[in-house]
């Protein structure tokens, strides 16, 4: 079964056939399925984690209990957080990665093949885990808030296996992204095609170049943390306990340092996914590369020191330090929307649905990036920390910000993953449903946290100014759903009624679009010369201006 | 190779001067330690990069008009095509992570599936 | 064109300026003297908030409808390919630069405001919560309201507080990490085990201002509020008075 992995282009070595069925999936060590794998493993947990958030829209709709019990509602929140953090939009900026990355710098594989498999599966076992740790425990599923703060997530206070399972879950999901980053960094460091230099990588990998740095940084500490915390609770420690010597502040320091650069490892992904698209669809290149670069490099380095700014309310940390640190990170993803308007600057647009989603993404992230501007100011915070204005805010940034960009580069890449189009004409509608659904489910609680909800309440009274923007978001809500809706039929209309792609159905400028749709096993027949951050464009344009 | 090792000594300066910086306005040591870790594990890499000479190795994909042949059959390894030892590695795992909650009767299976896996993955990989 | 373009700018962001000091953007003014201060910071992030997003909005609309593909064009029609404009650039960076290292200095001046202890407060206030409750202690041993132990009514306890005097909050929590929240004075911080933490509240406006825990802490999390009356000295006093020194304990 082992064969020699030479680079591309491979003399014509017989192939195997191409296998199919369930086993060749299973066992498979092809970054391409591995990565098609992940996507859909991962938006099959957005699916899960809408569902919850329906269900927790429903209950809050109006003042006073509707739908589910307080313990289940805690369990609710508690999971749609987990599962859209860790196991739907990180997850599948790894699938992409993994898609992508050999394609983009002319690899015929990830660099680790085996380890790429290793980390799929990690994550499916972590995900199965954290679903169970909801829905199938006995004595409780886990309550405690996707942070888990400490000592409300102790044995004292969460008692039941669902705490456990979801630390288990989450220490999984942690490996397999410490793989995924090794793979990452390696492939890119040294499978590069002849004439691929750092400073032509397509914008795409040196995000995930990025991204995966920071999941090397970050996921260690929490996963001590998670340790400590399994200890305590099962084994009679005392790490983060008040009552026992312990100091829960500290959980918060190393849950933290995770969980901020863990918000770049969300969006970094998309940031790059809408550069790739961005300058396709206004066919020019992007403005201001090395720029671009720098700024990614710098918003992952200051993402590092930044984390205490979740706890500006504890008054027990150093806040102009870190509301110092959150103001400057601001610069870089300014930066960026430069660079994303410079390279619309006197171009063609077209305003295909992967544009439009990219512009979707702008907008949105731009509401969330302001915002946050805010958040880094610790007296702000003393009124809109953990309520309803903060939800609204990182909404902004994970769904209308992240979530678009994710469904810009399905539009943009299901064509050379499948060799089938999606429906442009449905395409238009999902966009438009999700933005309408979007906006209508999210502005209006920036409005509930000014007027003082707190996050996380299973219900809250009548006459304090929060009932019509609760049932307005809730309406969102449904709209955001439908779209979803839409969306899944679109998938499925594209399978039932094929529309044949070709190998390059926008103009695409990386190498991917240098080979056929779907690519080949080991990627590339032939290789063109490399000469600028855009060799298929070079290719298909000789003798135009670079 | 030398962008690589410039960007990993960038990465660790920068790690080190913010846990340093944080320390002298904070004196708090759970974050400092954090970010001096940060600061040091790219260091790691960049050291032994330097010590066997990969800086200045010339590869040719840093050959900015290099041409597509000049690697072409290069063999970067042997690698199976399909591999069923990493879903039973994680099965084992699973199972033995999951003892801790639902019996340890779990896991003396689980850790004897990994084995199996780590054993099966090596001689895969002698091929 | 462009002096005139320049001209709208500018006026633009005057009447947002204008606008913007009168307006609170729907956040409620404070009715502290320390959630003044926010209230001011408020307005400043705001207003700056809204002048950038203007501009990144008004650029990418500019982009989106004057560069757009028009049917008459050839579809294979390409944008003018340039790469990078370093001097733009180098703007871009700066101007960033300058407005945070501002909003971090007015910011930072702020935060001292509202967190500046007085030496010597009127009024001294041990708030203690408990899943899911508030213990509150006027002065070391003197009077206390606590929540009422059987339900979570809605309003939950009722304290009082004097306006324009100073009351010192001492907080803690005696097992999980709580918050203590009136969003009408745009205040919170969080009740901590094991670590006490003190602040300043001198409430400017009487009324009845609505109090919830603000930080997730378990299965009644959403049941644990509180209501803070401001009265005037006087009638504080008075309600003081009337209080018995023990509380039956929660």
């Amino acid at each position: 079964m082992s064969t020699l992995v030479e680079r591309s282009p491979a003399p014509q070595a017989p192939m195997e056939p191409e296998r199919h069925g369930p086993v060749a999936w299973l066992t498979t060590t092809d970054h391409k399925k591995i990565g098609i794998m992940y996507c859909v493993t991962a938006f099959a947990f957005f699916l899960v984690g809408g569902a919850l958030a329906d269900t927790m829209r429903t209950e809050l709709a109006e003042p006073g209990r509707q739908l589910v019990s307080t313990q289940t509602y805690n369990t609710l929140f508690t999971i749609h957080g987990t599962v859209m953090i860790f196991l739907f939009v990180a997850p599948f900026g790894s699938g992409l990665a993994n898609y992508l990355i050999p394609l983009q710098v002319g690899a015929p594989d990830m660099a680790f093949p085996r380890l790429n498999a290793l980390s799929y599966w990690f994550f499916a076992g972590g995900g199965l885990l954290v679903l169970l740790s909801g829905f199938a425990s006995a004595g409780g599923g886990a309550a405690m808030g996707w942070t888990a703060y400490t000592p409300l997530s102790e044995a004292r206070m969460s008692p039941g296996v669902g705490p456990d399972l979801w630390i288990l879950g989450i220490a999984l999901v942690a490996v397999a992204t410490l793989l995924t980053g090794v793979n990452i960094l390696t492939t890119v460091f040294l499978l590069r095609a002849p004439g691929m230099t750092m400073w032509r990588l397509p914008i795409f990998t040196w995000n995930m170049v990025v991204t995966a740095l920071l999941g090397l940084v970050a996921f260690p500490p929490a996963v001590a943390a998670f340790a400590l915390l399994l200890i305590d609770r099962r084994l009679g420690g005392h790490a983060f306990d008040p009552f026992g010597g312990g100091d829960p502040v500290i959980y918060q320091h190393l849950f933290w340092f995770l969980g901020h650069p863990e918000v770049y490892i969300l969006i970094l992904p998309t940031f790059g996914v809408v550069t790739e698209i961005i300058p396709v669809f206004s066919r020019k290149p992007l403005f201001g590369y090395t720029g671009f670069v720098l700024a990614t490099l710098a918003i992952g380095a200051l993402s590092t020191g930044v984390w205490a700014h979740h706890m500006f309310t504890t008054g027990a940390v150093d806040n102009p330090f870190f509301s110092a640190m959150s103001l400057l990170i601001a610069v870089p993803t300014g930066i960026k929307f430069f660079n994303w308007i410079g390279s619309m600057w006197q171009g063609k647009i077209r305003m295909a649905v992967p544009m439009l989603f990219s512009m979707g993404f702008l907008l949105n992230f731009l509401i969330g990036g302001v915002t946050g501007v805010m958040l880094a100011s610790p007296p702000i915070d003393f009124q809109v920390a953990d309520s309803y204005f903060l939800v609204a805010h990182f909404h902004y940034t994970m769904m209308g910000g992240a979530v678009f960009g994710l469904f810009a580069a399905i539009y943009f890449w299901h064509p050379k993953m499948t060799g089938r189009m999606l429906s442009e004409r449905l395409g238009r509608v999902v966009f438009a449903l999700l933005f309408l659904g979007f906006n209508l489910t999210f502005w209006p609680q920036f409005i509930l946290g000014m007027r003082g909800m707190p996050r996380r309440i299973v219900d809250y009274a009548g006459g304090l100014g929060f009932d019509t923007p609760n049932l307005v978001s809730s309406v969102g809500a449904g709209v955001l759903t439908l779209g979803v809706l839409v969306f899944l039929y679109d998938l499925w209309a594209s399978r039932r009624h094929p529309v044949a792609a070709g190998d390059d159905p926008w103009g695409g400028y990386s190498l991917e679009w240098a080979t056929s749709s779907p690519p080949p096993e080991r990627n590339f027949t032939s290789l063109p010369r490399i000469r600028s951050e855009r060799p298929a464009y070079d290719m298909r344009h000789p003798g135009a201006p670079r | 190779m030398r962008t690589i090792s410039r960007l990993l000594w960038v990465i660790s300066g920068f790690g080190l001067g913010v846990g340093t910086l944080y320390w002298f306005l904070t004196y708090e040591a759970t974050g400092a330690v954090l970010l001096w870790f940060f600061g040091l594990m790219p260091m790691i890499v960049a050291l032994w990069m330097w010590r066997r000479g990969l800086v200045s190795a010339h590869l040719a994909e840093d050959e900015p008009e290099a041409d597509p042949s000049a690697s072409a059959g290069e063999v970067v390894g042997s690698f199976p095509l399909m591999s069923a030892w990493p879903i039973i590695a994680v099965l084992g795992v699973v199972m033995a992570g999951a003892s801790l909650v639902y019996g340890l009767i779990l896991l003396a299976p689980g850790i004897a599936l990994l084995g199996y896996a780590i054993y099966g993955l090596m001689r895969e990989s002698r091929h | 064109m462009s002096r005139l373009r320049v001209r709208l700018a500018a006026s633009s962001v005057l009447v947002a300026t204008a606008t913007g000091c009168s307006s609170s953007f729907g956040m409620p003014r404070g009715g502290t003297e320390q959630g003044q201060e926010i209230f001011k910071l408020w307005q400043i992030f705001m207003i700056a908030g809204i002048v950038v997003a203007a501009l990144v909005y008004g650029l990418i609309a500019w982009s989106l409808i004057r560069y757009r593909r028009r049917r008459t064009d050839d579809p294979a029609a390409l944008g003018r390919q340039f790469h990078l404009n370093v001097p733009l650039e180098v703007v871009y960076t700066v101007i960033p630069i300058v407005i945070v290292v501002g909003l971090f200095a007015v910011s930072f001046r702020g935060e001292r405001r509202v967190e500046r202890l007085v030496p010597d407060p009127a009024v001294t206030l041990h708030a203690e919560a408990y899943a899911w409750g508030w213990r509150f202690t006027y002065g070391d041993d003197g009077p206390t309201v606590v929540s009422d132990p059987s339900g979570q009514g809605v309003a939950g306890p009722t304290i009082e507080l004097p306006r324009g005097r100073t009351t010192r909050v001492v907080l803690t929590s005696n097992d999980v990490i709580h918050a203590f929240w009136v969003p009408g004075f745009l205040f919170k911080r969080d009740a901590i085990p094991g670590r006490t933490t003190e602040f300043d509240l001198t409430p400017t406006d009487e009324g009845s201002y609505h109090g919830v825990c603000a930080e997730f802490c378990g299965l009644n999390h959403a049941y644990m509020t509180f209501t803070v009356v401001v009265t005037d000295p006087a009638s504080f006093d008075a309600w003081l008075a009337d209080r018995p020194s023990e509380a039956p304990t929660p």
